[in-house]
């Protein structure tokens, strides 16, 4: 009985000890404000768990230790104490306080995290999120439109209004260094923000089950320095319009590869690569903005709703790097 | 019941005939937990095969879809086909026994109950098998995915879980009457059996949320559409193109769906308050307050449900609301551990297998509590909502808690049930595989739910995360394995050490009949004077002894 108590003590302290020195035990580091906060209200929750953690396991231990048989007859009875109402008054107070305390630290941690900050001289930035089967679309306010990563630039307040089309599912926008998810919901528009400092690039995921490929529906967020960021948006207008832009691969990769493989070699869905429909931009609109369904699957209509610019995009990609199956 | 069941025509006394007409308590709560933990070991199964495909990054062991199907179907027996069912069944088994009473209030509804949730059981499971496969929308089935996805494996859960509604609204009604009524003379409410209690409340709050799941489901029934003889129905209650709402179902859900947790956890811990006072020899500590906080916990549990929706952008102040509410639970929750702690103090522990699992119980289920704050703290949950963490959390209570606490239950009155013991030593074997398993596969999943990694996802391309999923999937088959050596036990019980009516020395009424319990349960029922009946018989006979020897 002893070694095994030693046993499954060392194991569980190890359990815990391990992953706390890598520093696992506390959310991803944050990189905006919000996120910053989830986290201090975090470690600030952690202080109470440990605490309630070592005495009560520890309490449990102690007891089953100290009041074991050993020499006692099998079934002698213990001290038969049927309560105190003191005693029990004081631990059904201390959890009160404990949980007051964390109400209080929240509600003033709360501002910090659900306030966008005042915009400062360098102004701030409103997105689109729209979540859909299976891919994040942003669009911008000029109109620039970007699948599954989001350029922003550094230092800015970047506002989101996270919302999905209403013909399609409940998916969440999730960015774990950049704050809380927020669900992307039909016929809603959520609205969430971030702000940060260190340019980099951000994963994160979809967090709502969406459906089949709800596993790879990743997004992330890309911040680039001020300067870069404006050059990037009005490289991307710009070529939104010429039918240039970055956009149809973005497309195939974000909306078609998915499904149909990155290079059209297949997936869940069928081979695309030397499909002679992939030529004929007619067809692949049709197909992309009414879903298509067959005896053996099922297509969403992926590309309802799209604007003209955003389908040329594609389409052209198609036409000009078709996928190649190797 | 003797009497009646020589009675009984020729061809219903035979072995398996005569198990499928009964109408005794004790074999339809047999009967329960048996297939229960059928059930068990088939979503468990589901469970390893989703921890084989998540070992890996990218690993293709299972399809996306069948993943899904998995997930969803995982969830729903664990709670629908094991959680409830299983404590239904030692509800049913030991409720009569506990109070003194020959069988329950409606033997013959009791019968229709369980033959309604092994129906149910089978057209879920046989879902697999339908047109388009089993459901794939999670165990929650949120509108628009569910109303959208095609196959009949949606519309198989919602008429599995109609059926499996039915028949709990029927045994709870069943209970609340049994226990109301049935109650033997000198059984006053405090001096009930603290299990008791806890079926009591569980009764109580199937019968109040139950029908919340049924309109909910039903409403996506109407919105997939029914085409009954050329009468087309569609609905739009979820659809928002059409003025619905795609919240208002979680909504619904999650009324029904938190306390559903409580209904489960509940009489998990009435399991708890049984055993540890045994082998501890000594009353359990607190009695009016665990009975008081069983109650506490069940009306609360009703009041917090939109804790599960604290991501769908509800306003700021309703998720104060739902956080503060949510938090009061923790406060009846803190009061039984301190009693179930307190009931150890300065007691006589024997360790037997019960009690290994009682404390192991206490062990884990601690952990799933102190988690429970960060997800009630709303801000917190927005960052560990959906994720890893979440899973961990729920499977430190609800397997670490209440599936621990159904093993102390098995071990504890299997002797009543069969009139024999389980092997102590592979019972011992099978705890601390099962404890030892369960902390390698969950407490991983906390920092993968910290580190970004979401729930229900059949894949996932981040190598970071390989290391502690394999290590999750290595706990989940130790585990496999601890569960395997539970079966071997129960088939080798059947030749295993006959025990006498009361092997533990135990408190309550169910021990003064034989093992297994007559037909009837009891010749005579002793007057109650306290909640431990047993123990004051014991002390009366030893005065008695002791004055007989004085003189």
């Amino acid at each position: 009985m002893r070694v095994l108590f030693l046993l499954v003590g060392s194991t569980l302290l190890a359990a815990i000890a391990a992953p706390a020195a890598l520093g696992q035990l506390t959310p991803v580091t944050p990189e905006s404000p919000n996120a910053d906060g989830i986290k201090d209200s975090y470690l600030f929750v952690s202080i109470f768990t440990l605490a309630i953690f070592v005495l009560v396991e520890g309490l449990l231990v102690a007891f089953v230790w100290r009041y074991r048989r050993r020499r006692r007859q099998r079934f002698e009875d213990g001290a038969q104490i049927h309560g105190a109402t003191n005693l029990e008054l004081m631990w059904t107070a201390f959890p009160v306080v404990v949980l007051f305390l964390i109400a209080v630290f929240v509600f003033v941690e709360l501002p910090g995290i659900k306030n966008v900050p005042a915009a400062g001289p360098r102004g701030e930035l409103e997105i689109r999120v729209i979540g859909r089967q299976f891919y994040w679309q942003f669009e911008y306010p000029n109109g620039v439109i970007a699948i599954d990563t989001l350029r922003a630039p550094a230092g800015v307040p970047v506002r989101l209004e996270v919302t999905a089309p209403d013909q399609d599912v409940i998916h969440s926008w999730w960015i774990p260094a950049l704050g809380g998810k927020i669900d992307a919901i039909p016929g809603r528009v959520n609205k969430t923000w971030f702000q940060v400092d260190r340019p980099g690039l951000y994963p994160g995921q979809c967090a709502e089950l969406c459906g089949v490929e709800h596993a790879r529906m990743l997004g992330a967020v890309e911040v680039l320095p001020e300067a870069e960021f404006a050059a990037w948006l009005d490289e991307r207008r710009a070529g939104q319009t010429a039918g240039t832009s970055e956009l149809g691969a973005e497309l195939w990769a974000g909306v078609c590869a998915k499904c149909h493989g990155l290079k059209g070699e297949g997936g869940i869905a069928k081979a695309l690569a030397g499909s002679a429909l992939l030529a004929d931009p007619q067809t692949v609109e049709t197909i992309v903005r009414n879903g298509r369904v067959t005896r053996r699957a099922t297509m969403p209509a992926v590309g309802a709703g799209w604007p003209a610019e955003q389908m040329d995009a594609l389409t052209t990609y198609l036409q000009e790097s078709p996928p190649s199956g190797e | 019941m003797a009497s009646r069941a020589e009675a009984a025509p020729a061809w219903q006394r035979g072995r398996v005939a005569s198990w499928l007409v009964t109408t005794d308590h004790k074999r339809i709560g047999i009967l329960y937990i048996g297939t229960s933990l059928i059930f068990f070991v088939l979503a468990g199964l589901m469970g390893l095969a989703m921890r084989l495909q998540l070992a890996q990054a990218n690993a293709d062991v299972l399809s996306p879809d069948r993943y899904n199907e998995l997930v969803t179907i995982h969830g729903t027996s664990m709670v629908f086909l094991v959680g409830v069912p299983i404590l239904a069944g030692f509800g049913n088994f030991l409720v009569p026994l506990m109070i003194g009473a020959r069988d329950v209030a409606f033997p013959r509804l009791n019968a229709l109950s369980y033959w309604l949730f092994a129906f149910g059981g089978a057209v879920l499971m046989g879902s697999f098998f339908a047109d388009g496969g089993a459901a794939k929308a999670g165990w929650t089935s949120y509108p628009p995915l569910s109303t959208q996805t095609e196959g009949n494996g949606q519309d198989l859960w919602i008429l599995s879980l109609h059926i499996l509604t039915a028949s709990s609204i029927a045994g709870a009604i069943n209970f609340l009457v049994t226990i109301h009524n049935l109650r033997t003379r000198g059984m006053t409410w405090t001096r009930m059996p603290l299990f008791v209690w806890s079926i009591y409340v569980f009764a109580w709050l199937l019968l109040a949320i139950l029908p919340v799941l049924s309109a909910g489901i039903t409403m996506i029934l109407l919105d997939r559409g029914l085409s009954i003889g050329g009468w087309e129905v569609q609905a739009n209650f979820f659809n928002p193109d059409e003025g619905g709402s795609a919240v208002l179902y979680q909504h619904a859900f999650w009324f029904f769906g938190h306390p559903e947790v409580y209904v489960i956890v509940l009489p998990a811990f009435g399991i708890i308050s049984e055993v540890l006072p045994v082998f501890a020899r000594k009353p359990v500590f607190g009695y009016k307050a665990i009975a008081f906080s069983t109650v506490a916990i069940g009306f609360f549990s009703m009041l917090v449900w939109a804790h599960h929706m604290f991501t769908v952008g509800l306003p700021y102040s309703l998720q104060a609301y739902f956080m503060v509410a949510s938090m009061v639970i923790a406060v009846p929750t803190g009061m039984k551990i301190f009693n179930w702690l307190a009931t150890l103090w300065r007691g006589n522990i024997a360790f037997d297998t019960p009690m290994l699992y009682a404390l192991g119980f206490l062990s884990l289920f601690v952990i799933g509590g102190l988690t429970g704050i960060y997800l009630a703290a709303f801000p917190i949950d927005w960052q560990v909502h959906d994720t890893y963490f979440v899973v961990a959390h729920f499977h430190y209570t609800l397997l670490g808690g209440v599936v621990f606490a159904i093993f102390a239950g098995l071990f504890y009155w299997w002797p009543k049930m069969f009139g024999r013991r389980l092997d102590e030593r592979l019972g011992k074997w099978q705890f601390w595989l099962l404890f030892v398993g369960f902390n390698v596969a969950f407490m991983p999943q906390h920092f993968l739910g910290l580190d970004g990694m979401p729930r229900r996802i059949y894949t996932y391309a981040n190598e970071d995360w390989e290391g502690w999923n394999l290590t999750s999937t290595v706990g989940s088959w130790i585990m496999g394995v601890a569960i395997l050596l539970f079966v071997w036990n129960a088939v080798k019980s059947r030749t295993g050490p006959r025990v006498g009516n009361d092997p533990w020395q135990a408190d309550t009424l169910e021990w003064y009949t034989t093992s297994p319990p007559p037909p009837h349960n009891f010749d005579e029922v002793p007057y109650v004077t306290s909640a431990r009946p047993l123990y004051d018989l014991r002390r009366r006979l030893r005065e008695k002894e002791g004055a007989r020897a004085l003189s």
